[in-house]
């Protein structure tokens, strides 16, 4: 059977219908969404060759910044440790093992994009959201810049535009959402990458072929998928070939960022409470004052 | 009625037994409930959409039995180069010697090295199993682009650092592609530590009129500014790296005049066999002894053109015929003319541009000197 960009969509959506964010769904990481059947991304830096294409890709993409095309050939650049930016939503980096120097591996960064994300959670305006096929998508409209996210991102993904002075946006990586959803295509890096170190399907697909792999190459990877349970999951899922404290990637808690502060918040905001919880208090000590007066007046009475 | 029910009943039950056997295409596992464990989907294995027991048209790979071994096969069975032209709207197809490659497999694991999951009989090509496009329904299995990449880059990323395109892909013309500035069939020169050429080489040949071959290696490439692709053409790394083949190092009789044919075709067999071993090249055997202004010069400075070195004609004039009273510096020959003589022109002393021979002063004087005894100006040390 021949399989078009868009049937890939089709097929891969079969036999898992209801791309929904919502699902009750519970294990350790205290998430109470079910991500897998939303789309992510299998980074295999064992498979990755460090050609810089994907960041290539991106920027023709999105933040087309002008450069041209052969300064992504260059490999010097790997001698500075670099991080996403305004102008760059992904880079890739080089990184070895201290004890074996030079068995270098590269690997991409960009937005994770969390099951449960600390930067919508931390978002007053709701400009940031977790959409239902995966991507955390970013509505500059809602933006009033306080960059909050920012500061919530356990990645440290997003990045402002400080030198606009009108109208500055939140900036990082969006998953190629237009791409993923209503083109029906992959995303422009994993469609370059010419290793295919970039796989893209559903989560769960993804955590069965990184668990595949790993099973099969034990001598190429350790037996870890970063993201499948940091931060509560992240769509984007890594393999390398040694530990992952060598990289850039966080050690992180397996619990979402957002549960615990947002358990409390939302309660508390949840459906106007804070108003009717504050005149219910309001009218609670009334009341009580009231009672206490009365059966005073009425003991007194009694006296 | 009860009539009825029970075929219905009968007609029920049959349709449950036979339904794994008619729904072999819709639901894959059931028919193999042994691939149970195995993320794999029909296209792993069949080619067609619908496979059936009778025509299971099945693929040479059945990758969960994962035979990683091809058998005896002879290199001869395949085709020496391929052309992959998937992408021509960009490239030009890329032409993969795939006998050059085949012979440095043998350093690893023989055909298997690139052709895993192959079956006894057969070696299928890549496109067998990997399609065009990515397969979302196994997304283990690369697509025919990652294939090929992840099997070229693995050992080329390894000694080169390079993973431009350009290396392997030639630009497609007014793709805008920006074409490499070196030729990558020389590997050598593209990415390896330097190596030390030998200084010479005797060879004893079965030739008899002349069975001594010398062979100045070092002199040759730096004589005639060679690569090493210029006379080592289609060899790899396992001609020298392959440690377990030394043997493979003796060229053939043909493949030896074949190097050296690429420039001395015409020449005569006495061009290099002789009977004893011949001394290295010196200037003096053209003929023509490299005085004191010339010993130093690189040879690309008189002979500047190709690789085939032409004959000069012995006349000064020939190369210096542009100098003149006024743009030569006589000093240089030793002697610093005095001003009288500088005036003058070259003709003067030497007598129809006979550099070599004594100059003449009896065209002015008529005391009977020579520039030796009563020179124009004054010797000067070195
Ligand atoms: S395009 Fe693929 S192989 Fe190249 S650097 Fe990016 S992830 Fe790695
Ligand atoms: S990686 Fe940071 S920016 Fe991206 S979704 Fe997670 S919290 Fe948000």
């Amino acid at each position: 059977m021949a399989i078009n960009r868009r049937n890939f969509f089709k097929l891969a959506a079969a036999g898992s219908t209801a791309l929904a964010v919502g699902k009750a769904h519970a294990d350790d990481s205290g998430l109470t969404v079910d991500c897998s059947d939303n789309y992510g991304v299998l980074v295999d830096t064992a498979v990755c060759i460090g050609c810089r294409r994907c960041e290539l890709a991106c920027d023709q993409e999105h933040t087309k910044s002008g450069r041209p095309p052969e300064s992504f050939d260059d490999k010097s650049v790997y001698e500075k440790h670099r991080r996403p930016n305004k102008d760059a939503f992904t880079v890739v980096n080089e990184f070895a093992d201290p004890a074996k120097p030079d068995d270098k591996y590269t690997m991409k960064v960009q937005c994770m994009h969390c099951n449960d994300p600390a930067c919508a959670s931390a978002c007053l305006v709701g400009a940031l959201r977790k959409d239902a096929a995966g991507p955390v998508v970013y509505e500059e409209w809602r933006c009033i810049g306080c960059r909050y996210c920012m500061v919530a991102c356990p990645f440290q993904i997003p990045t402002y535009e400080y030198d606009k002075a009108l109208e500055p946006r939140v900036r990082k990586c969006t998953f190629c959402y237009e791409r993923i959803t209503e083109e029906g295509q992959m995303p422009a890096c994993v469609a370059i990458c010419p290793n295919e170190a970039l796989t893209f399907g559903t989560r769960q697909r993804l955590l069965e072929v990184a668990h595949y792999r790993i099973k099969s190459h034990p001598e190429r990877y350790v037996d870890h998928v970063y993201g499948e349970k940091e931060a509560g999951g992240t769509s984007w899922m890594y393999l390398a070939p040694a530990e992952f404290a060598h990289t850039e990637l966080p050690r992180l808690d397996h619990s979402a960022i957002p549960t615990l502060t947002e358990t409390i918040q939302h309660g508390i905001f949840k459906s106007f409470l804070p108003p009717l919880a504050l005149y219910g208090l309001l009218g609670l000590i009334m009341h009580s004052t009231r009672e206490k007066k009365d059966r005073s007046e009425e003991s007194s009475n009694h006296d | 009625m009860k009539r009825i029910l029970l075929t219905c009943l009968v007609l029920g039950a049959l349709t449950l037994m036979l339904a794994p056997l008619t729904s072999l295409g819709q639901r894959p596992m059931s028919a193999h409930p042994e691939l149970d464990h195995v993320d794999l989907d029909c296209s792993s294995c069949h080619s067609c959409e619908e496979p059936t027991i009778q025509e299971p048209c099945l693929k040479a790979c059945p990758r969960h039995a994962a035979m990683q071994k091809t058998g005896q096969h002879q290199l001869s069975e395949a085709p020496d180069t391929i052309m992959l032209a998937e992408i021509a709207d960009q490239f030009q197809p890329v032409r993969f010697n795939h006998k050059l490659h085949a012979e440095m497999a043998e350093m690893g694991q023989d055909c298997a090295t690139c052709h895993h999951y192959s079956p006894e009989d057969e070696i299928p090509p890549c496109k067998e199993c990997h399609g065009g496009e990515a397969n979302p329904t196994n997304l283990r299995q690369p697509s025919l682009k990652g294939a090929y990449h992840r099997q070229c880059l693995s050992c080329h990323r390894e000694w080169s650092h390079d993973t431009k395109c350009v290396v392997c892909h030639l630009p497609a013309e007014g793709s805008g592609v920006v074409a490499m500035g070196y030729d990558s069939t020389d590997i050598i020169g593209i990415s390896h530590p330097v190596i030390t050429e030998p200084e010479k080489k005797v060879y004893h040949t079965p030739y008899e009129e002349g069975p001594v071959v010398t062979f100045y290696h070092k002199e040759h490439i730096e004589l005639f500014d060679l690569r090493c692709v210029d006379c080592h053409q289609e060899e790899n790394c396992s001609y020298c790296h392959d440690l377990q083949k030394p043997a493979q190092l003796a060229k053939s009789q043909e493949e030896v005049h074949a190097m050296c044919n690429n420039c001395h075709l015409n020449d005569a067999c006495s061009k290099c066999h002789d009977t004893k071993e011949r001394p290295g090249f010196t200037h003096a055997s053209t003929g023509w002894e490299l005085g004191r202004y010339h010993q130093g010069l690189d040879c690309r400075a008189c002979h500047p053109t190709g690789k085939r070195i032409s004959r000069l004609s012995n006349d000064c004039v020939a190369c210096h015929g542009g100098w003149n009273q006024e743009n030569f510096d006589h000093a240089v020959t030793g002697l610093r003319l005095d001003e009288l003589h500088q005036m003058m022109e070259c003709e003067d002393c030497h007598v129809d541009l006979q550099f070599t021979q004594t100059p003449d002063c009896t065209g002015c004087h008529d005391d009977g000197r020579t520039a030796e005894f009563a020179p124009p100006g004054d010797w000067i040390n070195e």
